[in-house]
């Protein structure tokens, strides 16, 4: 009877405890980052994004609704992609505190860390319960882009990768697919390899050219790199030899390569080698080439979503809407190609509040609405926005498009990173303009593997064998 | 009380004064001077002292190297390729600009009507900043919307497709195309002047003797503009060799490196490589290199005068 008595109210109040506690438990990580940090109402973080339309994201929407929950002010510093890496380095240098927040490239990630110019953030991790959000991340972006040796130094924000974007109307006539079954002895479909891609490429362009030729793609050496590093490894090709650091890019898989790459613009249309970003875009939406490779946003605009906001207003109005069918490029793994994590910089004097802004735009629910906002160039990088019902019925074949990012994010190939590998890259941009200029593909391809052999020799073998063997341990390195 | 001075007092009061005089001048002049030693000579010095080092941008390291990386400069095949890039710009576009802004000059020293308008609108290129100039090349030059293929497909009768900026045998010609086009109306300008201030009395007199035109020009008016020619030769020559905006705007210095300059690799070792010590060292090169071509070429002018 006694111990019924203690027992009783004990019990009760228990409940009651567990019952206040349970908002907290199921509060989200955006609300939690909210909460903690109003505290720090009145103060301005700053934060490093891309210039142009990446930044109207913390400009329009992210950075006005953080203020307005919160207090805080959060000053936008804009830089273009290619003065990133150098301006974070130069401040780290100086210790200026000028930068709290940060946007970098994935695979800088690794040299800003040996740089000591990033915060590693478990400590903030684990204190504002983030840890749970973050594994809902897809697997190729959170395994790939959250950690340097193991520490969390920033969080992947971005689900860049190249997708295929064909003309389906094209490859559905009954007519095109008859006269290519004819002459190549297989369907028309989606190119599931390069050779198939040079088939169809100039098939479509004897047949319809020059009001539209059978594909088109950037050349430009900062983009075409990239298409370079996956077409290499698709056909097999390995970076370095792992036990002597010898780079094996001048084999033949990577003369292969180069030579297709160069073979394919002749049905693609003339002075393609000068396209970047923009003129590829134009020409799709305008009909002019019949597939592309491309990050995500192609497909959005091609179906014509968000194209009637202002900050669009510079992209051409699709005349493609409706007819665009979506791939994984030939090979079926996508190069990831850039991506973007959210970092805080070492010299910050305001970690805890960037941190949580951070936080904030990175959880399921903030960065659910920063993916599709119409002019943002965040594209779907947790399994909730693959999946989301609002996305889906955007557009009538955003389905599909969704499907396709989720199998690409499945299969995506990540982009080198070991140490110093902005030099390793340059060396391979001026191979590709040297490319475009006509000279010897094997002539090009053993000047940089020359290059790449004295970089590694320069930084330390051993060194650079241990941060390659890191990143080639990654499931997401090679192609399985 | 006190007498009048001796004449030796008085010279001793006159040299006093003399020396406070002398002593003032230099004390008012000394906070710009040393100013000025502070901005110019003191990253100078830095620089010197860095180039000792073996300071890289990607790792702590900031140890003394000794001369390693003065050695490195002679072993650098790339760099001396980006020197020879841009004394081959040079040696074309000096001699162009200079031909072509004397005619200029020529033909708009005598008065006619408009003239300040002409010469107004003939020196708008170089108002404009070599990066703006250098992407609007970039823009005319575009293969498929730029004007200049445009044209070329009016005379060709189909439309033209030409690579100005990727095609190997092309880069060049593009560059010297915007870098005349931006520079010569500097060379008009100053030999306007030059040509403005010749004595026409000589010129008569030779008429009235019955020299030829190139002969009048030849003995009486180049003699007479050499001296402001030679220096207008000098700064564009200058110019040239830290050739940077235009050639960065229209091909980065590819296709490869082929239109390298050495500014533009400068740039590339120290703000995308991070090799700040070497940097520090190709800085030194340059200016060892520009400082015996400035001090020959006034030698030779003082020896001319």
């Amino acid at each position: 009877m006694k111990i019924r008595k203690i027992a009783a109210p004990m019990s009760v109040a228990a409940l009651m405890g567990m019952l206040a506690a349970a908002p907290a438990w199921a509060q989200s990580a955006a609300q939690t980052a909210v909460d903690a940090a109003k505290k720090y109402a009145g103060t301005e973080i700053t934060i490093v994004w891309e210039a142009g339309l990446q930044s109207l994201d913390p400009l329009n929407f992210s950075g006005p609704k953080w203020e307005e929950l919160t207090g805080i002010k959060v000053k936008v510093i804009e830089v273009t992609t290619s003065e990133m890496f150098t301006k974070i380095l130069q401040e780290h240098r100086a210790g200026s505190g000028a930068y709290d927040a940060l946007n970098v490239i994935p695979s800088w990630m690794p040299d800003l860390v040996r740089a000591g110019a990033l915060e590693p953030l478990d400590s903030f991790v684990d204190k504002y319960g983030f840890r749970d959000e973050l594994q809902n991340i897809a697997p190729t972006y959170r395994d790939n882009q959250m950690t340097v040796d193991g520490k969390i130094y920033g969080f992947p924000d971005d689900g860049d990768l190249f997708i295929l974007y064909y003309r389906k109307d094209l490859f559905e006539d009954a007519a095109n697919q008859a006269e290519f079954k004819a002459k190549h002895g297989y369907d028309l479909a989606a190119p599931e390899t390069w050779e198939q891609y040079a088939d169809i490429g100039q098939f479509l362009t004897d047949k319809y050219a020059p009001k539209m030729y059978g594909a088109g793609q950037f050349r430009q050496p900062a983009y075409g790199i990239w298409m370079f590093e996956e077409r290499y490894r698709v056909e097999g090709g390995k970076f370095f030899d792992p036990k002597t650091m010898r780079a094996q890019i001048n084999n033949e898989i990577g003369v292969k390569a180069y030579e297709g790459m160069r073979n394919d613009n002749k049905f693609m249309p003339p002075g393609v080698e000068t396209w970047g970003f923009v003129e590829a875009l134009s020409s799709f939406l305008a009909g002019e080439i019949a597939m592309t490779i491309s990050w995500p946003p192609f497909g959005r605009w091609a179906a014509g979503y968000g194209l009637d906001d202002a900050a669009l207003s510079w992209v051409p109005k699709s005349t493609i809407a409706g007819k665009v069918g979506y791939a994984l490029p030939p090979g079926g793994t996508p190069q990831l190609a850039a991506g973007f994590s959210l970092s805080i910089s070492s010299s910050s004097k305001n970690k805890e509040a960037a941190y949580l802004f951070i936080q904030w735009l990175n959880s399921e629910e903030i960065s659910l609405q920063r993916v599709q906002l119409p002019y943002a160039l965040r594209d779907p990088f947790r399994e909730s926005h693959f999946t989301d019902s609002e996305y889906l019925s955007r557009w009538p074949d955003a389905g599909a498009y969704l499907k396709t990012l989720r199998a690409g994010a499945d299969t995506g190939l990540l982009d080198l990173s070991i140490l110093q590998i902005d030099k390793y890259e340059e060396a391979l941009r001026q191979s590709m303009s040297r490319l475009w200029a006509g000279e010897d593909a094997k002539a090009i391809l053993d000047d940089v593997a020359a290059q790449w052999d004295s970089l590694t020799d320069k930084i330390g073998v051993d060194r650079q064998r241990m941060a390659y063997a890191d990143w080639s341990a990654k499931p997401n390195a090679y192609p399985k | 009380m006190s007498g009048p001075l001796s004449a030796s007092e008085a010279g001793m009061g006159f040299r006093i004064g003399l020396f406070a005089d002398r002593r003032f001048k230099y004390l008012v002049i000394a906070p710009a001077v040393f100013i000025l030693l502070f901005i110019g000579l003191f990253p100078l010095i830095y620089s010197l002292v860095v180039s000792f080092q073996n300071i890289n941008m990607m790792e702590e390291d900031t140890s003394f190297s000794g001369l390693m990386q003065y050695r490195l400069l002679f072993q650098d095949l790339r760099l001396w390729q980006s020197l020879g890039h841009t004394l081959l710009i040079t040696a074309i576009a000096l001699p162009i600009e200079l031909l072509i802004g004397l005619l200029m000059a020529l033909l708009f020293l005598e008065h006619m009507p408009g003239r300040p308008v002409f010469v107004s609108l003939l020196v708008l290129p170089t108002m404009i900043a070599p990066i703006v100039a250098g992407a609007t090349w970039r823009l005319l030059f575009d293969n498929r919307y730029g004007p200049i293929n445009q044209v070329l497909g009016w005379f060709a009768g189909e439309p033209m497709t030409v690579l100005w900026v990727i095609k190997a045998n092309l880069v060049y010609p593009a560059i010297l195309l915007a870098e005349i086009w931006q520079w010569t109306p500097f060379m008009f300008l100053i030999l306007l002047a030059a040509l403005s201030n010749v004595d026409k009395n000589l010129t008569e007199a030779a008429e009235i003797d019955g020299a030829s035109d190139w002969r009048i020009f030849w003995r009486i008016v180049m003699p007479a503009i050499w001296p402001v020619m030679a220096i207008a030769l000098l700064i564009r020559g200058l110019d040239l060799f830290r050739l940077f905006d235009v050639v960065w705007a229209l091909t980065k210095g590819g296709p490869g490196t082929m239109t390298e300059t050495i500014s533009i690799y400068t740039y590339i070792q120290g703000f995308r490589q991070f090799e700040t010590s070497y940097t520090a060292a190709i800085a030194f090169l340059v200016i060892v290199m520009l400082s015996v071509a400035v001090i020959f070429a006034l030698r030779r002018m003082e020896i001319t005068r």
